[in-house]
This record gives structure tokens, C-alpha cells and sequence, in this order.
């Protein structure tokens, strides 16, 4: 690829950074693919600036590139779905491992939710055993120090300390991480 | 009013008819990367982020709808002009009629 070339070093570097981070976001692709969208981007950048010679190098370059668009957002799509060709073509481990990787993050994270979710159903557990076990469900400490938190069998030299207060926390406790998970998955969703 | 709302929907119709309006200018002419964007601009009131317009050319290409072929410039940075094939004409052609048609249904419920 025939890099562009700057009268100001600031657009220089700015160019250079921004060409690295296209290369990289595709640095998993066929060496066919990637030189290919490189030298894309990059006449994309040249057209952009030759449109506006008067302007400030910087300026214009910094406003072609913020059309462009970050390179990790608008480029993720293509190398997950070029990653699977490449994958089912090749029968490469390497290749259909790192497809899978880029495919099934959301999946993953969605089924990370899945589990903190089902992980509520834990405290109602909490709450029936403490109703049939009352004496080995609860927080339970030993010489003043904590020792278990849940049903625990036997419970020989250990003092269960809340009693059935231990219900109303544990529900409080499950109202907590409910509202924390749920934040999270929020905040997921925006990134 | 809604604005997330709208900002989502205006999102997710300009990505499903982009292809359309692509496959449209190409079928005038042929146009490198940085011309098909102004020109989207032109024709449309679509704010793309640019970068998505190549990965969308790309897959284009491989449903062999269009074909590209770079041309050196004085310049020395090369251009990648895109055109359109007859299976893309075809495809095209299908594509305005049912267009055509969900456009003439849609007008039918928003002034009933």
C-alpha cells in the first residue's frame, strides 16, 4: 500500500494511528482481505482530503476519519462473518476457534447473564431450606469469626448467629444482586 | 416522542435499504468507494458512519452482485471502482419491484 503523505507531522502520526488500528481490527483476516481493506481505507482517506486541499491537514483528516467511523465498531461485523468463511473453508483449529471467539461473544456474555440470573434462584433455595432446616441454614460463626454462609451439615461448635432473621436478608441480599445484574446488562448493552 | 426510539428504527431502516440504494447508483454507473458515499448523500438524506459502506460493498461482491477492479492514479493511491453485474441488474430489478410494492403499502395505511 502507497502511504498517504503529510506536510504536518501531527496529521502524519494521526494517519499512521489510525491505519494501525484498521490493521489490526482485521489482523485475523486472509493477507488477501486485509492488504485489500487497507488499501481501501486508505484511498478513502486520500479522496476525502484531496476533496478540501485549503483546509488544515489535521482538520480535515481528524473529520474524514470521524466519518470513517471507529475501525473496532464498523469493521467487527466483516471479520467475524470473514472469520467464519475463512474457518469452515479452511478446517483450521486456529481459524474456527478464533470465528467462534468473534461469533459467539454476545452468547457468551448473554449466557454469563443467563447464569447470574438462574444464580437468584439460589437464595430462594436459602430461604425454603432455612424453613425446613432451621438449624443448619443461616450464617454461622466460631469463635467469633465467620465460618459459613448457607445450609452447612453438621453443625458441630458452630453458632448460627441471625436466626430467622436470615429470610428477610436474604431476600433484601437477592433484591441487591437482582438490581446489580440487571445494571450491568444495562450497561452491557450500551457498550 | 420517542427519540430513542426513532433513532433506533431510523438505524435499522437505513441498514436494510442501503443495499437497495447502493445497487441503484451502480446501476448508472461506476463509482469508487469515497464517489458512492457522496453520492448516497446526494440522492438520500442517509448518514451512514462511512467505514460501513465497505464491509456492505464486500458482501455485495461475494453474492457476486457487483465487481470491483482497482485503477491506478497519478496520485499513486489507487481506486476501487465498483460496477454492477447482470445478476445484480436482475437482483436490482426485483428489488425496486418490491420495494415499489411495500412503499405503495405502507402509503395505503399512513393515509387511510
Amino acid at each position: 500500500m502507497n502511504k498517504i503523505n503529510f506536510k504536518s507531522e501531527s496529521a502524519q502520526g494521526y494517519y499512521s494511528d489510525y491505519i494501525k488500528r484498521v490493521s489490526k481490527c482485521i489482523s485475523t483476516l486472509a493477507d488477501a482481505d486485509r492488504n485489500e481493506l487497507i488499501m481501501e481505507i486508505n484511498s478513502h482517506i486520500f479522496e476525502g482530503i484531496s476533496r478540501e486541499p485549503a483546509k488544515n491537514e489535521l482538520e480535515i483528516l481528524v473529520e474524514v476519519t470521524g466519518r470513517l467511523g471507529v475501525p473496532e465498531e464498523f469493521l467487527k461485523p466483516l471479520v467475524a462473518r470473514k472469520k467464519l468463511d475463512q474457518a469452515v473453508r479452511s478446517f483450521n483449529p486456529k481459524h474456527v476457534f478464533q470465528a467462534i471467539i468473534l461469533n459467539l461473544k454476545n452468547s457468551i456474555l448473554y449466557s454469563l447473564f443467563a447464569l447470574l440470573y438462574l444464580f437468584l434462584f439460589t437464595f430462594v433455595g436459602l430461604i425454603i431450606s432455612k424453613i425446613i432446616f432451621p438449624s443448619n441454614t443461616g450464617l454461622f460463626i466460631s469463635k467469633g469469626s465467620f465460618r459459613a454462609l448457607g445450609y452447612i451439615s453438621p453443625t458441630d461448635g458452630l453458632t448460627e448467629v441471625l436466626g430467622y432473621w436470615f429470610i428477610p436478608l436474604s431476600i433484601i441480599a437477592a433484591f441487591l444482586f437482582y438490581a446489580f445484574i440487571t445494571l450491568l446488562l444495562k450497561v452491557s448493552r450500551k457498550t | 416522542m420517542n427519540e430513542e426510539f426513532i433513532h433506533k428504527w431510523e438505524s435499522q431502516v437505513k441498514k436494510g435499504i442501503l443495499e437497495l440504494v447502493v445497487l441503484n447508483i451502480l446501476n448508472n454507473r461506476d463509482y469508487y468507494g469515497y464517489e458512492l458515499i457522496e453520492e448516497i448523500r446526494n440522492y438520500t438524506l442517509i448518514d451512514i458512519a462511512e467505514g460501513t459502506l465497505y464491509p456492505l460493498l464486500i458482501r455485495l461482491k461475494e453474492s457476486n452482485l457487483v465487481l470491483s477492479e482497482w485503477v491506478e492514479q497519478d496520485s499513486g493511491i489507487p481506486r476501487k471502482y465498483y460496477s454492477i453485474t447482470m445478476d445484480g441488474k436482475t437482483t436490482l430489478k426485483e428489488l425496486n419491484i418490491y420495494w415499489e410494492n411495500l412503499t405503495r403499502s405502507i402509503q395505503k395505511i399512513t393515509t387511510r
